[in-house]
């Protein structure tokens, strides 16, 4: 019997150590767990950005028929991620600012930075700037909901606002109050 | 039609020019080659300037090192082949000679593979992934090579050490002593493709129940040599010796 990588109909390359069982539990000794929790670290985050995922959480493991069953669970191995362990990761992952707990003050839900927030503020920006939106008030809405779809199609608000937010410290956004919600005007550099 | 000249004068014609074009044929491959060695000067000077400007992050940081050895490899250089005994890369970087630099090349593969053998791997699959990495053909380097490169290392005091387990040969990088019984189960484990529970030690080696689960757990907790598997059928928890688990990439 050898451990193999395995591709999943949506077409992710899983690595061979997918296929070990014992990848499933939380090691008791400090030095494999932090190797294992590495592993998933990549490969969650891996996934997401292959999937274009936002959240994940504590529940996905429990659970079937969501977004992150080829990731969580190996089926082939009857195996899935124990929930305590992937609030572990998801713990280890805030630390390395891989992810913030959102909504904040709990543990078993997060958004995942496969792009950190200070990359999703430039790529807000040069969307902006070459789809001639500078200068015009625009609402969350149009950002998240582009007629044409955008890199940032989808983006939850909270990643959003983080992001114009960052613009904001180099005056190349503003947040603006709108009477149905928020705004935002980007300004050139 | 007119008929090219017969006779001596002919003859002895072409062969002139059968001549010369030979020497022309020369000096183009001659061209050819020289523009090469051109290039290659060009590109191992490129390349010796980059190995001295990082010479320390190299010799420093196992992780460049590593990054630095993939990238020579991927443009078919051997940083440990060249002219001169002990190779480029002591002249670049000062490091001894050939032995060693397999050695340099050795606890690179066991440190980056620590993680998934627990510190012990299996010498076919050790030389494989030395020649992997130097971008070799099969067979470059063989067994006595590593067990000569890992003598010397012993100076070191890394604790790098080959072991005899139920007659395959592995080689050990952590400096920990394996004691007997974890020999025993290293062993059974390999015959099992690495999955282990105390009952079939009770069985295969006659021990104790409380002997198997405090050899496992010993195993699993303070050294890291095996890892545990909460959601086994069998046994509700399984140990993976993964030094003896079959990888495929």
């Amino acid at each position: 019997m050898a451990f193999t990588t395995h591709t999943t109909p949506s077409g992710f390359l899983l690595p061979s150590i997918h296929s070990a069982p014992p990848f499933f539990s939380q090691q008791p000794n400090k030095t494999t767990l932090a190797s294992f929790t590495d592993h998933w670290i990549k490969l969650i985050l891996a996934y997401a950005r292959h999937r274009r995922l936002f959240y994940l959480h504590v529940e996905d493991a429990e659970t079937s028929g969501n977004d992150w069953d080829e990731v969580l669970k190996n089926e082939r191995i009857n195996r899935h991620v124990l929930p305590v362990y992937l609030e572990h990761i998801m713990g280890v992952m805030v630390e390395k600012n891989l992810a913030a707990f959102e909504p904040a003050r709990q543990t078993r839900s997060v958004m995942l930075y496969w792009r950190l927030p200070e990359e999703w503020a430039e790529t807000l920006h040069e969307w902006a700037t070459s789809t001639g939106h500078l200068n015009t008030i625009m609402t969350f809405y149009d950002v998240t909901d582009p007629p044409i779809e955008s890199p940032l199609s989808s983006i939850p608000v909270a990643l959003l606002r983080k992001a114009i937010g960052i613009l904001t410290k180099t005056n190349r956004a503003q947040l603006i109050a709108a009477a149905d919600g928020e705004g935002v005007r980007f300004f050139s550099k | 039609m007119h008929r090219r000249g017969g006779g001596i004068a002919a003859l002895q014609r072409q062969e002139q020019s059968q001549r010369s074009f030979v020497e022309l044929s020369h000096a183009l491959s001659e061209s050819q080659v020289d523009h090469l060695h051109a290039q290659l000067t060009h590109f191992r000077t490129a390349l010796a300037r980059f190995a001295a400007t990082h010479r320390h992050s190299i010799r420093r940081d196992p992780a460049f090192r590593h990054a630095f050895q993939q990238m020579c490899s991927s443009i078919g250089v051997d940083p440990l082949a060249g002219p001169r005994k002990g190779g480029w890369w002591a002249e670049m970087l000062g490091m001894a000679d050939w032995q060693h630099e397999l050695g340099v090349q050795i606890v690179d593969v066991c440190v980056t593979t620590r993680d998934r053998n627990g510190g012990l791997i299996d010498i076919a699959e050790l030389i494989r992934l030395v020649t992997k990495l130097r971008g070799l053909a099969d067979g470059a380097i063989d067994e006595d090579d590593v067990i000569r490169s890992i003598k010397t290392l012993q100076p070191l005091g890394a604790g790098y050490h080959v072991v005899d387990i139920a007659g395959r040969k592995m080689v050990r990088s952590v400096v920990k002593e394996l004691d007997h019984d974890q020999t025993v189960i290293l062993a059974i484990a390999t015959q099992l493709g690495g999955r282990i529970v105390p009952d079939v030690l009770i069985e295969r080696a006659s021990w104790s129940h409380d002997r198997a689960a405090a050899a496992l757990e010993n195993m699993l907790t303070r050294d890291g040599l095996c890892w545990v598997d909460d959601q086994d059928e069998l046994s509700g928890r399984a140990y993976w010796v993964p030094s003896a688990i079959k990888w495929d990439e």
